[in-house]
């Protein structure tokens, strides 16, 4: 349950308990009022239970968005992984390509030049040739033709030397491409895999935010329901203020006509917790971990009004009346669980939630102090109580008037 | 004694007119003839043309620089045998070698010069032997920067023989003619014996030995033969002198003009007019004793 539920339903808890209580004294003022205020309880529980409901579905509808949401996040984050996945092969794909072409160049020059330089020592026996045919018959100049001959051969070895460097290095040259060109090959299937993976994660990714789509239409339809119950409860609220006022009017007068003819002398009932007798002292020992007023939740991103505290105590902890007063109600509320309800007078009320079982009865007087109930066990060791004070039907900090650990 | 003839200068007297053609011509004769022998003398038959053909290469290693291959050059040149060295820088190499083979210039572009440097050594004419160019050749493959030695041991002994063939030729074509010479003087000796037969025979019965007769008269031509064979030789030294004084490509194939001043060569030229005089005086007895016999 949300915390707005619970705002909703502590107010219309404690209206109802409040008229529940109140209604006993006021039957004898008049049966009319008493019937409305049952019609509008009967109206009320039944505007509860679908608040609750809806309450509880658009929880449902926040969580199922919520996961969504993290799905989408996660997908997203995935495409963008995949994105850059691919854009890294891109790149070295391109990288690659240019590699390519520039070896596919000097793999075409050297070619070429391969073919020139066979060419040219073709060229240059047939030169030698011919030369060593014309200086056959010189022997005017034998050791000059001697020693060009052993140039000829050096230039021959030379020019043989360069056309076999030349086609090494273009075997060379021949081989990186054919790595290069496997290595394309390899990146080209790689990119083509992570596109089907980046592809089917596009899908899901859509898939998923039509999904949030629908569960926002879905949370949208909840919470404008959830609105228009809220707007019908508080009316349904001022309705049972005006007959709370009504039976207050009612019993101050019939005060006054038992006062006239007692002749009372007895003091005023309080109106605020500080002028309580005997003062206020803390339900249990523990740390408040709900303060009271506009919170903000970061789960849903919503901001809600808490009209209590919730206290943390030690599992199985005894709850004590924060003063003197009788136990108005005694029973179960959803949302709530178990719910004691004392009445102090003078329109104060304490309300404990959340409670295991009670150890006093609905009429009981309680002093302050006495154990009115314990806390349920938890596997963790810890429970929460929660705790509300009122003071003429409106909701007070309980922190202000009770010293609690915070 | 001196109201007798002289019998020295008999033929002179006897038959001026034909002797004074016969001198000019041998005088021309042995200008030729000294012209040959000293060109002989000098190139030393054909050995200065082979000293000059003839070239040990050695081929330097690639990475040596020019101023090493200058100094082994300087090195080489220090060999007793050796005539010449001199160094060849790769470009020139590479140059030469284009010129040699002029349609390799377009084939090899921008390429690389891929010749080494070398050094080129002449050894001296006279030390043209096998023996002396295989120590010269031992002397080179020795040092570390010489990649290769080129001197024809292939072809070397058989141009060595064919120089020497060509030698003996030489001093033997100047054989001939000597050989010419001495039986064409023979005749000319004899003809003129024959001819001035009278005249000794009146002599004769006058008083004069015949063998007195013979021996003045070839004391005489060997006489006239030795001047005129020193005044052709020191001609044919002049012309020799100035054509290669005029023609210094001849040098490379005969040799300085200097050498001409040589002793060795003025002793060649003397024993060559002594060598003249001696046949001149031998055809002027042959001659005498085959015109006598004739008579008889």
């Amino acid at each position: 349950m949300t915390p707005g539920a619970r705002r909703i339903l502590s107010a219309f808890l404690v209206a109802a308990v409040s008229l529940g209580i109140l209604f006993p004294s006021a039957a004898g003022g008049g049966r009319d009022v008493a019937a409305e205020l049952r019609r509008e309880r009967g109206r009320l529980l039944e505007m509860k239970k679908r608040e609750e409901k809806t309450a509880r579905e658009l929880t449902e509808a926040l969580w199922k968005e919520k996961r969504s949401k993290g799905r989408v996040d996660e997908l997203q984050e995935g495409l963008k992984r995949q994105r850059r996945l691919l854009s890294r092969i891109d790149r070295k794909i391109s990288a690659l390509s240019d590699r390519l072409d520039r070896v596919e160049k000097a793999v075409r020059e050297l070619g070429a030049a391969h073919g020139r330089a066979r060419s040219e020592l073709r060229r240059a026996e047939f030169v030698a040739f011919s030369g060593q045919r014309a200086g056959a018959l010189d022997l005017w100049h034998p050791s000059d033709r001697e020693r060009e001959r052993h140039f000829m051969r050096v230039y021959l070895a030379a020019d043989a030397e360069g056309v076999a460097r030349i086609t090494r290095a273009r075997e060379k040259k021949e081989e990186e491409l054919t790595g290069i060109e496997r290595q394309v090959a390899v990146t080209e299937k790689k990119r083509t895999r992570e596109k089907k993976v980046g592809d089917t994660l596009l899908s899901r990714q859509e898939a998923e935010r039509a999904r949030l789509s629908g569960i926002e239409r879905e949370k949208k339809r909840k919470e404008k329901e959830l609105k228009s119950l809220r707007a019908k409860i508080a009316r349904m609220e001022s309705v049972v203020s005006r007959v709370e006022r009504q039976v207050k009017e009612r019993e101050r007068r019939a005060r006054k006509e038992a006062a006239g003819k007692s002749a009372r002398g007895s003091a005023e009932a309080p109106r605020r917790f500080a002028s309580l007798s005997g003062g206020l002292s803390a339900p249990l020992a523990g740390k408040v971990v709900t303060r009271f007023g506009r919170q903000h939740d970061t789960t849903f991103d919503v901001t809600i009004e808490n009209r209590g505290v919730e206290i943390e105590a030690f599992s199985g902890a005894s709850v004590k009346s924060v003063g003197h007063g009788e136990v108005a109600f005694a029973g179960a509320v959803s949302g709530f669980g178990n719910v004691l309800i004392v009445q102090h007078g003078g329109g104060l009320f304490s309300v404990y939630g959340r409670m295991e079982s009670f150890l006093v009865k609905q009429g009981e007087v309680v002093k302050k102090g006495t154990v009115v109930g314990r806390l349920p066990e938890s596997p963790s060791g810890k429970s929460v109580l929660y705790l509300e004070l009122r003071a003429g039907g409106t909701a007070i900090d309980p922190t202000s008037v009770i010293p609690l650990d915070r | 004694m001196s109201e007798r003839p002289s019998l020295w200068w008999i033929d002179w007297r006897l038959s001026p007119g034909p002797l004074v053609r016969e001198t000019i011509g041998r005088f021309l004769l042995f200008c030729l003839l000294g012209f040959a022998l000293l060109t002989l003398l000098l190139s030393g038959g054909v050995s200065r043309i082979l000293a000059d053909r003839y070239a040990i290469t050695a081929v330097l290693r690639a990475e040596v620089p020019s101023g090493e291959g200058e100094g082994l050059a300087r090195k080489a040149a220090a060999l007793p045998p050796v005539r010449s060295a001199t160094y060849r820088d790769p470009e020139t190499a590479w140059k030469e070698f284009l010129r040699s083979y002029p349609g390799l210039d377009p084939l090899r572009g921008a390429g690389e010069n891929p010749l080494p440097g070398y050094i080129e050594i002449r050894i001296r004419p006279d030390r043209l032997t096998v023996e002396d160019v295989e120590f010269v050749v031992s002397a080179l493959r020795a040092v570390s920067q010489v990649d290769q030695v080129l001197a024809g041991e292939e072809w070397l002994p058989r141009l060595l023989s064919a120089g020497r063939l060509a030698s003996w030729a030489c001093w033997g074509i100047f054989g001939a003619f000597l050989a010419g010479f001495f039986l064409f003087a023979r005749l000319q000796e004899r003809a003129r014996a024959v001819a001035l037969a009278g005249d000794f025979a009146f002599l004769a019965e006058r008083g004069v030995s015949a063998g007195r007769l013979a021996f003045l008269r070839a004391a005489g031509a060997a006489l006239s033969g030795f001047l005129l064979a020193a005044l052709g030789a020191a001609a044919g030294g002049g012309a020799l002198f100035l054509s290669l004084r005029k023609f210094p490509i001849l040098e490379r194939v005969i040799g300085s003009p200097a050498d001409l001043l040589l002793p060795r060569t003025i002793a060649s030229a003397a024993l060559f007019s002594i060598g003249v005089a001696l046949l001149c005086s031998a055809t002027s007895l042959l001659g005498w004793s085959a015109a006598r016999a004739g008579r008889k």
